[in-house]
Order: structure tokens, then C-alpha cells, then sequence
């Protein structure tokens, strides 16, 4: 009987000690699965770029929007006196704006097409502005006989200084979101500038996103599994060194 | 997107508001008829055709049935009409056409969005119990009722108030686009109340 108390205790005892390496080994494998994943802060890499060729892989990416120029809001009062502050910048929506006048022909078959609001094909969520100049030097009852009912006029010789319009007819497109303008030009009737506001709407939109062929994919997958065995991550600096540096590297004997 | 130029600053007809971004506003004051303004009767409705009945609730003035969306300034009122100022803000892009009380623009309205409407009132509402709160008031999250809208639009909340500011009568409409985000838009519609400045 005795035997068997000492037998299981030593067993016990062994199995405690079994568990306690176990756990112990799990802590380790812990430990470091957290020192590998940098103490549990995110990993400081260095600053994101790319290549010249390599556009920048941001979803709102905006083609060319550096080299537009800034919007204005708009600001003066519409044809029955109503005083108005309309936003262009930091909106959700675009915004085209019809600089026209009662005075000028060409601006003739603008009035015309607002009229008839089948043949104004502005993309979804766009909005329609017609801006005049201001009432000292516009005749809002001239204009009123040429603007059908339920069109956003604002009288604004402000508007037409900021956005430095040449002259009427013209257009602007603005970009809500980035408060930049994306299109401008003149015509003879929205139908004909309608190719503008197409392309600034479609030059606005983000880059196309294509399926990656799986050969491509098992490549790329191979050489960030070398990279990484050989001691290479995502953030190390050898992978950012000049294009001339590493070419005259190759060139040494 | 923030813009770096200042916010602009709507103002006219005694009320004045500096925008922050997102948000714009018109001001006006409807045109009556000549024949408008000759006749006392009615003279204690706001400075608007009315679009439509009251707004929310059932305590607004009566006010002439009307269609909806109502026309624009512009347009002639009835016989005996007075108008009054009536200031309109929004985050989102304010229509052309709109009633007093936001017809033809909350219809557009989504989640986030929040339309203001403050429209004064004739002298002679002066002292009555209906004006008698002192002052624009800030609003609660509770405060606000899907059937608080002048016409119910599924999903939004509305709010209606009036009260005396600067000897001024007044109603206040806010109309949320969504009355689940009843929290987070109240203090948003409190953070333009603090800039609404009204003259005496």
C-alpha cells in the first residue's frame, strides 16, 4: 500500500513537472512572437514611397490634383434677393458652376438647356450652380425673364474674380472632396461641354483596380519569402536606396 | 478636407452666422404681393408663404395650406401677408426651391445630414404664451420625434421651438437626417446655435 502512495506521488510529481515545462515553453514561444511583432507597437518603417513610374496605391487617389487650383465657396445673392452662402469646398458633392450673363450670346444656349433638365447629364450627386455677375453690374429682372424656375442662381461678381473668369459663357468643375477645381472651359451649351464634366468626373474617380494574375502572385509571394529568410522585412533600408547607388553597386567587379 | 481660406460669414436681415465647414445658408425675406402687407388679418404668421400647414407639432401659428415644395422668395403671398426673415442651414447642399419649414431640400437629406430653420415671427406674437421662452434654445438628443417633422419622412427626426430672441419672435425647426444619430447630430445642431447671432 505504501508502495502505491509513493509511486503515485512520484507521478504526480512528474507530470507536474512535464506541465510546467510545457507552460514554460509556450511562454517563450510567446515571448517571442511578441518581441517579433515589434513589443506590440506598430512597426516605424520608413517614410511610404514608391517609384516615379509606380502611381501611389491610395484608393482616393486623385490623378493630377496637384496641379489644380483651389475652389472657392461661393457667395453673393440670387435673383429675388435671397442671400446666399453655397459650398463648393469640403463637400461631399461636385459642383458645376455656369459663369453666364444675361448680356452675352453665347451664353444663349445655356439659358436654353437649363430649361430642360434631360438634356443636363451631370453625373449623380453633382450640383448645378449658375453664377451671374452681382447685381451692380447684372439685371436681375433680365436675368430672372431668361432663368427658368427652380435654378440655383447666385449673383456673385465675387465668384467671378476668385475663380478668374475669363469671361462668359464659362464652366467650372469643382471637386468637393479635395476643394480643387478638376475641369474648366467654355462653349456654347452645356450639351457641348458636356465631354469636359464627363472627363473631370471620370479623371476624379479612383484608379481602376485590376485582379493580379496568380503567376504574379506566386512570384512576388516567393521573394518576400527569400527577402524574409534572408533577414529582410518590409521596413528595411536596403530597399530604399537610390536607384543610382544600387546600380553602380551591381557595376563593381 | 478643410478648407484654408476663413469660414464665410452669412449675413443679412438681422441674422448673421459664421459657417463652419460643410455647412452653408441663405437668408431671405419673401417678396409679397402690393396687395400683401394691406390687411391685418394674418399679419401674425412668419414672413413666409408657409410651406404648407405648421411644422412639427402641433403648436406652430396657422398658417395658409400651401404646396409643396412652396415657391421661392419671388413669388407673391397671400392677401394680407407679412413677411418676415426666415434663415435656412445645412451640410449639404442647399436646393433653389425650398418651403419655410425645408420642403424640397430635406427630401434629399441623408444620415449625417441636418437642416436649421429659424423663421421670425410678427411683432404682434410679442409677449404670448407661445413665444414666451426667452432666447434660442440648445437641444437634447430626446428632444427630437420622427413625428416632430412637418411631413414624416421615414428615418428622420424633427424639432420645433419658440421663443423670443432680442425681442425678435421666433421658431426654431431642425430637421436630423437620421434619429438614430440623434446624440451625435444634437451636438452638432447646438455647435451652430452658439453662432447664430440675432439683432434686436
Amino acid at each position: 500500500m505504501i508502495a502505491l502512495v509513493v509511486l503515485d506521488t512520484v507521478l504526480v510529481l512528474v507530470l507536474a513537472v512535464l506541465v510546467a515545462g510545457l507552460l514554460r515553453g509556450y511562454a517563450t514561444v510567446l515571448n517571442r512572437l511578441h518581441q517579433l511583432d515589434s513589443g506590440g507597437a506598430p512597426a516605424a518603417g520608413p517614410p511610404f514611397q514608391t517609384v516615379a513610374s509606380v502611381p501611389e496605391p491610395d484608393a482616393h487617389r486623385i490623378q493630377g490634383r496637384q496641379e489644380w487650383a483651389p475652389a472657392h465657396d461661393v457667395a453673393g445673392v440670387s435673383l429675388h434677393g435671397e442671400i446666399v452662402s453655397a459650398r463648393t469646398v469640403g463637400v461631399e458633392h461636385d459642383t458645376v458652376l455656369a459663369f453666364l450673363s444675361s448680356t452675352c450670346e453665347g451664353c444663349t444656349g445655356f439659358w436654353h438647356e437649363l430649361a430642360q433638365p434631360e438634356v443636363l447629364a451631370f453625373p449623380d450627386g453633382t450640383r448645378l450652380l449658375v453664377v451671374t455677375k452681382g447685381p451692380e453690374a447684372e439685371s436681375p429682372p433680365a436675368l430672372a425673364e431668361l432663368c427658368p424656375p427652380g435654378v440655383d442662381v447666385v449673383m456673385s461678381s465675387e465668384a467671378w474674380t476668385e475663380f478668374e473668369v475669363p469671361g462668359s459663357p464659362y464652366v467650372v468643375i469643382t471637386d468637393g472632396r479635395t476643394g480643387r477645381i478638376k475641369g474648366e472651359g467654355s462653349g456654347t451649351s452645356f450639351s457641348q461641354i458636356g465631354g469636359l464634366i464627363q472627363q473631370a468626373t471620370q479623371d476624379s474617380q479612383p484608379l481602376k483596380r485590376f485582379a493580379k494574375p496568380p503567376a504574379d502572385r506566386e512570384r512576388e509571394e516567393d521573394v518576400d519569402r527569400v527577402l524574409l529568410r534572408a533577414g529582410i522585412g518590409p521596413s528595411d533600408p536596403s530597399l530604399y536606396q537610390p536607384a543610382v547607388t544600387r546600380a553602380a553597386e551591381l557595376d563593381e567587379p | 478636407m478643410t478648407s484654408l481660406v476663413p469660414a464665410p460669414k452669412l449675413a443679412g436681415h438681422g441674422f448673421a452666422v459664421q459657417l463652419p465647414p460643410r455647412w452653408e445658408g441663405r437668408i431671405y425675406r419673401r417678396a409679397v404681393s402690393s396687395a400683401a402687407g394691406s390687411s391685418a388679418a394674418g399679419s401674425s404668421a412668419a414672413g413666409s408663404s408657409a410651406a404648407g400647414s405648421s411644422a412639427a407639432g402641433s403648436s406652430a401659428l396657422p398658417r395658409t395650406p400651401g404646396r409643396h415644395p412652396a415657391p421661392l422668395p419671388g413669388t407673391s403671398g397671400w392677401i394680407g401677408e407679412r413677411a418676415f426673415p426666415v434663415l435656412h442651414l445645412a451640410n449639404f447642399a442647399l436646393p433653389a426651391s425650398r418651403g419655410d419649414y425645408g420642403s424640397g431640400a430635406v427630401e434629399a437629406m441623408t444620415a449625417g445630414h441636418i437642416f436649421i430653420a429659424l423663421l421670425e415671427f410678427g411683432e404682434d406674437c410679442l409677449g404670448s404664451a407661445l413665444f414666451e421662452p426667452a432666447g434660442l434654445p440648445r437641444v437634447r438628443a430626446q428632444q427630437f420625434n420622427p413625428n416632430g417633422l412637418q411631413r414624416r419622412i421615414a428615418g428622420q427626426s424633427g424639432f420645433q421651438h419658440f421663443c423670443t430672441e432680442n425681442g425678435r419672435p421666433m421658431c426654431l425647426y431642425v430637421v436630423l437626417g437620421s434619429h438614430r444619430q440623434a446624440r451625435a447630430l444634437a451636438g452638432e445642431v447646438n455647435a451652430l446655435l452658439d453662432r447664430i447671432e440675432v439683432a434686436r
